[in-house]
């Protein structure tokens, strides 16, 4: 998981480049992030601060609402050892920052039905419970959560991106959201073999930001 | 105040899909030409990837500042308040929105340009839709096919004819108007998948062609072949072999020494004297204004813009806008999204398509049950759509497919199993369809909602249309009739569609005409009251094919060029 890092660069550098880190809470890992330029004109060197933008208790309840959407099981890995989580923060210290508060606010919210609920956070609950209240909410029918079916829905897309996406943003870790859907890799060119039907591509596990991006 | 520039022959604003192909017709015929673009220049190598964060997510092919500023607002009826939409994907840079577009590369059909005679020749005047202010346009398909010819064998299109003077070819579209000769390269590489829904279309009696791409088949005007990654929707190329007007004729009008480019220029305003002609456009730069004077000014814009940019450049002879004094300018004004004619058929396969790279224009196409090309007289409506089934899939969109009824939830672990599964196995049908200007359906200044500078930004007013999601649902009829035949399990979608929104395909709001009374352009695209204010880009058109505009749009804007040389050689 180690990236290597150098070119440490003060918080609030010119380009208002942020931090990232997540640190994967179930594995207890930490895992560095190269950061993008949002112009993506020139690559800035790999990173630098440690924050995680939601806050150690919202990835917490993420990880789990998360690993409800994609769960582990004898397919692949679930969403947060997919690197999901990495992926959310390493979105809202960039790109997306403007959700952040709402996020932030929804994860707390999702937590707080689950304490009043059953008396423990929402990472503790069992897979059933967490089944129950996130149903709930995607119907928007959790009282405690202001639109909640709109806040379901961004954490099932923010789920799907981090599962789906080039490893080269933190999640899709080891290619894991791609070999489950038998998506080779991406690629500067294809040939006709790459198009052929009624076949199972081999997977090519590459990234299209370069080799030194593959795998986590 | 402003500061004054010398003069020039020609200032083109914009150079997109349409300023970046007039400015060559105009470069080698010796004028000088001062191009004035808000964005700047991209770098293939380097600002493009493979990445659908940064493409699909990011939007960081698809957007500039200019255009993020000034997103138009949108509403359904005259009694709602506008709401300004979020984003429209069109790109400041050079090149424009040619660099990330699909690059489908039609010819309108000849019907597209008298959809009003042929019609009532046809079927009668009380065929026509109620509400509608279509007419014919003011030249026919044969005047535009040496332009359709140019554009073809100048930027690089890839296809096969389907009429060569009146020669019929199957393997071509045999419903295209005639033309001259074969395109310059042979279609782009087919794949499994195409040559599959091919031969589905054929076992149906359909006429299934490869639809024409502004792609490179192979290497041409030293740009190389199409590679088939499959990043082309929302993306650059990155070995340039996508026909953009950065790398195909804007180098070339620049290498005349006659093409000034001047990027990240943000006009403001086309000025006019006391006789209501253009004298030039006022622009910012670096946070100065400046003043560009020019004997003939080309607006090439995008259709919202072009039209923004004429109702706000007011003086005391176009005391309502430029062009306006008739209250043309924003009327007939449509798009193909804004009239909810979009109709999406998704089918899934019980087997692997692999249809994850190639190219949105690596397809093919059914033009059976679009334009006049099928007999309409117990169907109640005009037109219809062109189908496309096509490749080039993302691994985000493809896992975030619809459950197909086959899984009650969107998460959990029995929608994992069916994702894991079919992920590569579904596919979209791309569905485009006839449309054409109503009275309920126009473009003007929004009364609250102002762009950085205090300019009210452009506000569009899509009432509901009957004609339209007739004729585009009977299409998506055949569509699921062909995914079947192709040994689709499941197929849905046929009904509605994603309802009215701002449009990549916007059209009209400075139609071409003879009448000054309904039209704001003339036949070659000069403004009315204005003569050497020339308008190009899909705002001048006053229908629109069931298919993607842009090279009708470029054989336009090279049309006007010549116009435009004509009369400056002329005076």
């Amino acid at each position: 998981m180690e990236k290597k890092s150098g070119g440490n660069k003060p918080a609030g550098s010119a380009m208002n480049r942020r931090v990232l880190l997540q640190n994967s809470v179930k594995a207890g890992a930490v895992a560095l992030i190269p950061l993008v330029d949002s112009s993506c004109t020139t690559k800035l060197p790999p990173p630098v601060i440690v924050t995680t933008p939601l806050g150690t208790d919202n990835d917490r309840t993420l990880a789990a609402v998360a690993d409800r959407i994609v769960p582990a099981d004898e397919l692949g890995p679930g969403a947060s050892a997919a690197g999901v989580v990495h992926y959310i923060n390493h979105s809202l210290a960039e790109w997306n920052q403007a959700e952040l508060p709402v996020l932030s606010k929804g994860l707390a919210d999702i937590n707080e039905v689950a304490i009043v609920r059953h008396a423990y956070e929402f990472s503790a609950l069992t897979a059933e419970q967490q089944d129950t209240i996130l149903t709930e909410l995607e119907a928007g029918q959790l009282a405690k959560v202001a639109n909640g079916a709109v806040l379901f829905n961004r954490l099932l897309r923010l789920t799907l991106e981090g599962m789906f996406s080039d490893p080269y943003y933190g999640g899709n870790a080891g290619y894991a959201g791609w070999d489950l859907i038998g998506y080779p890799g991406a690629v500067l060119a294809s040939t006709p073999d790459m198009q052929k039907m009624r076949v199972r591509l081999p997977m090519l596990h590459t990234s299209g930001h370069g080799a030194e991006h593959d795998g986590h | 105040m402003a500061i004054n520039l010398p003069e020039t022959d020609v200032v083109v604003v914009g150079l997109g899909a349409a300023g970046g192909v007039a400015v060559l017709p105009l470069a080698w015929a010796g004028l000088k030409v001062i191009g004035l673009e808000a964005g700047t220049w991209m770098n293939p190598g380097q600002d493009y990837k493979p990445d659908e964060i940064h493409n699909n997510v990011r939007s960081l092919v698809t957007t500039g500042n200019k255009v993020a500023n000034e997103v138009p607002t949108f509403r359904t009826a005259p009694d709602q308040v506008a709401r300004q939409q979020p984003r429209h994907p069109m790109m400041n840079a050079v090149g424009g929105t040619s660099i990330h577009y699909h690059a489908q590369s039609w010819r309108l059909n000849p019907w597209d340009f008298k959809v009003k005679s042929a019609t009532i020749e046809r079927y009668g005047a009380a065929f026509l839709p109620e509400g509608s202010t279509v007419e014919d346009w003011p030249l026919r398909y044969e005047d535009l096919e040496p332009f359709y010819d140019h554009i073809e064998y100048e930027v690089g299109v890839s296809g096969k004819a389907g009429n060569i003077q009146g020669k019929l070819d199957s393997s071509g579209n045999i419903f295209e108007g005639a033309r001259k000769r074969e395109y310059p390269m042979p279609p782009l590489r087919s794949c499994d998948f195409v040559d599959h829904m091919t031969q589905a279309a054929r076992s149906l009696g359909y006429h299934p062609y490869r639809g024409p791409a502004a792609i490179n088949s192979q290497p041409y005007q030293g740009r190389p072949g199409c590679a088939f990654h499959g990043w082309c929707d929302r993306g650059g190329c990155h070995i340039r072999a996508k026909s953009s007007t950065d790398v195909t004729t804007i180098p070339r009008a620049v290498a005349t020494g006659n093409l000034k480019v001047v990027d990240n220029a943000n006009v403001r305003r086309i000025e006019t004297d006391n006789t209501g002609k253009a004298t030039g456009v006022t622009y910012l730069r670096d946070g100065k204004e400046y003043f560009q004077p020019a004997r003939a000014v080309l607006l090439g814009t995008y259709a919202y813009e072009n039209i923004r940019l004429l109702l706000l450049s007011q003086s005391t002879f176009h005391p309502n806008g430029l062009g306006n004094n008739r209250g043309q300018v924003g009327k007939h004004h449509f798009g193909h999204w804004d009239i909810q004619a979009g109709v999406a058929v998704s089918a899934l396969f019980p087997f692997d398509l692999n249809i994850w790279y190639g190219a949105i224009a690596q397809g093919v196409m059914v033009d059976d049950w679009a334009d006049d090309n099928f007999d309409h007289k117990s169907l109640g409506f005009i037109g219809g759509s062109s189908l496309h089934a096509y490749t080039e899939k993302h691994p985000i969109g493809a896992a975030s497919m619809g459950s197909f009824g086959k899984v009650q939830k969107r998460w959990g672990s029995e929608w994992k199993r069916f994702i894991a599964e079919n992920a590569g196995r579904w596919t979209t049908a791309y569905i485009q369809t006839n449309t054409f200007p109503y009275n309920n359906n126009w473009a003007d200044l929004d009364p609250n909602v102002r762009d950085p500078f205090g300019d009210p930004v452009l506000r569009i007013t899509a009432g509901p249309k009957v004609n339209e999601p007739k004729a585009a649902s009977y299409a998506a009829g055949k569509m699921i009739e062909w995914f079947r035949a192709a040994g689709a399990t499941d197929v849905t979608g046929g009904q509605g569609g994603t309802g009215p929104a701002l449009s990549t395909h916007a059209h009209g709001g400075t139609r071409m005409g003879l009448d000054p009374n309904t039209s704001v352009t003339n036949a070659f695209g000069f403004v009315h009251d204005c003569p050497n204010l020339g308008v190009i880009g899909g705002s001048v058109m006053g229908t629109a094919g069931a298919r993607n505009p842009t090279q009708t749009i470029q054989a336009l804007a090279w049309r006007t060029a010549e116009q435009l040389i004509r009369t400056l050689r002329r005076a």
